[in-house]
């Protein structure tokens, strides 16, 4: 076991081996629509980000809007229109497969949590009948991830989920799933 | 057949009782090539916002109908549209989104432009006459730029209305979004949220101020804000009734819904409440009647390509008969607390953008009506609703909060520019200046 001193905190370290196990599983449940499983995962003062790229850095959420940037409220309202409410953009649901690939720990932590870099590549897909635009088309979008793990005794958690997409800044249409 | 003017004018039929527009306004690419010469081409579009391009040399790129143009900010202050394309072999000399460039270098042979659009020279000068004439030769400018309140609009035609004339029905609506602000400006604050969908640009135009769907459309969101605890959904569907849907002369309209200064069901009273700041400054500059009047809740549309939101411009960019592009603008409210502004942003976030949770039902129902017009059998499309009941006040007609008075509105105004046709639109015009 890695550890490192955090202001005065003792923090674990995760082994590349247990930052996949977490990724891999985090891919699954999102791919099993487990939504709710998901927001398991999360700290409570945890971020759902997805920003937006300008002029080559990401947006700080304070001065500027991101694609989501969800605290534990937002994420749950999220799960909770999604899965429960009568949405039309999620009627059908979107298919996905998650990728996740490239990762990294990095042997330090940053305001108390590990982070860890990863990359993935998300598959999407709604089904739907001949003729309607927007279904049936296999969509694919390509990230760059950060996460910031806190291991709370029993696992590991995520404090952060950044997810830069490659095309943050170009028109998206329709990211209702949760990526 | 179709033919520019008369024909095309046709496809909106102003009938007093049965307003309806005909199915080939949304998915007739010989329709769609038409509104791009004689209503983008031809009237005011709104391009940019004064606090996209603050500082001389900045500059930000879109397009008016099919025309690339740069905005740019000159060093004498003053906003300048100019065809992106380079005057010797047509390379686009401005390929950035935005940026900071006192100069526009032709990436293909070199030639260099001011940013007014003055040729500067070409590269081995040489290989022209010494008699060249090169002022002739500099990026094609836009006929007529003009601001409102911010807001960069331009005209490729010399001719028709002027700005202030073309504005002047929605005058006191931009007056009183702008003045949200205890100093009345905003500033854009970018990136802007993007969408895309495969669907004619009208859907969005109508939707904006289309007060019928939202209790349906939006259940979804009803019940969000139920759970939220902000309000039982009964209450939210009571709202939705509230208000006014108007249809303005020249193409605009809105949707409005009542405001006040109670914090329970106002956001302005909220924000008064929370920002106690935000509330001197407020009435430090206005009555509490002019308050009161700011405080209702608008979306404005302002024909052809433009709503002002409560949080952000959202700009209809239309790409083909029926694929579209739209960029909401999200903006801060100058004079107001860095925390009020941070929580339009979050709010913005809730319901705009491609992962909000409002916008996407809404994208979803403009690609489901360009799949459902493709069925040929019917016609016309109806647009009708409130035609008996609409109050005409001063040339506005106003209707009940979920009546089609302002989509009227806006085919009132296309059938106008279609009779009208391409005279004295833009390519005409262009070759005019170039003359
Ligand atoms: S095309 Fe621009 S310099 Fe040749
Ligand atoms: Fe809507």
């Amino acid at each position: 076991m890695h550890s490192l001193r955090d202001d005065q905190v003792e923090v674990r370290l995760p082994t590349t081996e247990e930052a996949c196990q977490l990724l891999y599983f985090e891919a699954r449940l999102l791919d099993e629509r487990r939504y709710e499983e998901w927001l398991e995962l999360f700290t409570d003062d945890a971020y759902y980000w997805l920003p937006m790229h300008t002029d080559g850095e990401t947006s700080d959420p304070r001065s500027h809007i991101s694609i989501i940037y969800d605290d534990a409220e937002r994420r749950a309202e999220r799960v909770y229109r999604t899965l429960h409410t009568p949405v039309l953009d999620q009627s059908p649901p979107s298919r996905t497969v998650h990728f996740v690939s490239n990762v990294e720990v990095e042997p330090a932590t940053v305001e108390g949590a590990a982070r860890v870099w990863c990359v993935q590549l998300i598959a999407e897909m709604r089904p739907g009948g001949p003729s309607q635009a927007g279904l049936g088309e296999p969509r694919w979008f390509a990230g760059r991830c950060e996460y910031r793990l806190r291991y709370d005794g029993e696992a590991w958690k995520m404090a952060l989920k950044k997810l830069a997409l490659l095309d943050s800044d170009r028109p998206l249409y329709n990211l209702t799933f949760l990526l | 057949m179709l033919t520019e003017g008369v024909g095309l004018a046709d496809l909106v039929c102003d009938d007093e009782r049965e307003f309806r527009i005909h199915t080939r306004l949304y998915n007739d690419p010989e329709v769609y090539a038409a509104e791009m010469r004689a209503i983008f081409e031809t009237t005011w579009v709104y391009v940019a916002h004064t606090t996209e391009i603050p500082h001389p040399g900045d500059y930000k790129t879109t397009t008016v109908g099919r025309q690339p143009v740069v905005i740019s900010r000159h060093e004498d202050g003053q906003v300048y549209v100019l065809l992106n394309r380079c005057r010797h072999r047509g390379a686009a000399v401005c390929r950035m989104e935005s940026g900071h460039s006192n100069f526009f270098r032709c990436p293909y042979h070199n030639w260099v432009y001011r940013n007014d659009g003055e040729l500067v020279g070409m590269s081995q000068a040489s290989g022209y006459p010494d008699d060249f004439d090169k002022e002739s030769f500099g990026l094609v400018r836009a006929p007529r730029v003009g601001i409102y309140r911010g807001l960069i609009f331009v005209s490729l035609s010399k001719e028709g209305r002027s700005l202030e004339e073309h504005l002047a029905p929605a005058r006191r609506y931009i007056d009183l979004w702008s003045d949200r602000s205890p100093v009345g400006e905003i500033e854009i604050v970018p990136p802007p949220h993007k969408y895309p969908y495969p669907g004619n640009w009208k859907w969005q135009a109508e939707n904006g101020a289309d007060g019928y769907h939202g209790n349906y459309v939006h259940q979804s969101w009803q019940k969000v804000l139920e759970r939220a605890g902000e309000a039982p959904v009964k209450e939210i569907k009571r709202y939705r009734e509230a208000g006014a849907a108007i249809g303005l002369e020249y193409g605009h309209g809105l949707l409005e819904r009542p405001g006040g200064l109670n914090p329970a069901s106002s956001w302005t009273g909220r924000m008064m409440q929370t920002f106690p700041d935000y509330a001197d400054a407020l009435r430090t500059n206005f009555s509490e009647e002019a308050i009161e009047a700011i405080s209702a809740r608008r979306n404005i549309f302002i024909f052809p390509n433009v709503y002002l939101f409560d949080t952000h411009i959202r700009t209809i960019r239309p790409v083909s008969v029926d694929n579209t592009e739209v960029f909401l603008y999200v903006y801060a409210l100058k004079g107001v607390p860095d925390l009020l502004n941070q929580s339009r942003y979050r709010a913005h976030e809730r319901f705009y953008g491609p992962s909000g949770f409002g916008s996407p039902d809404d994208i979803e129902i403009f690609v489901s009506c360009q799949t459902g017009v493709n069925a040929t059998g019917v016609e016309w499309v109806m647009l009708n609703r409130g035609q008996h009941r609409e109050r005409i006040e001063n040339g506005a007609r106003i209707g009940h909060s979920t009546d089609e008075s302002p989509t009227r509105a806006i085919y009132r105004e296309w059938k106008r520019l279609m009779k009208r046709g391409v005279a004295g639109s833009a390519a005409q015009e262009m070759r005019g200046a170039l003359a």
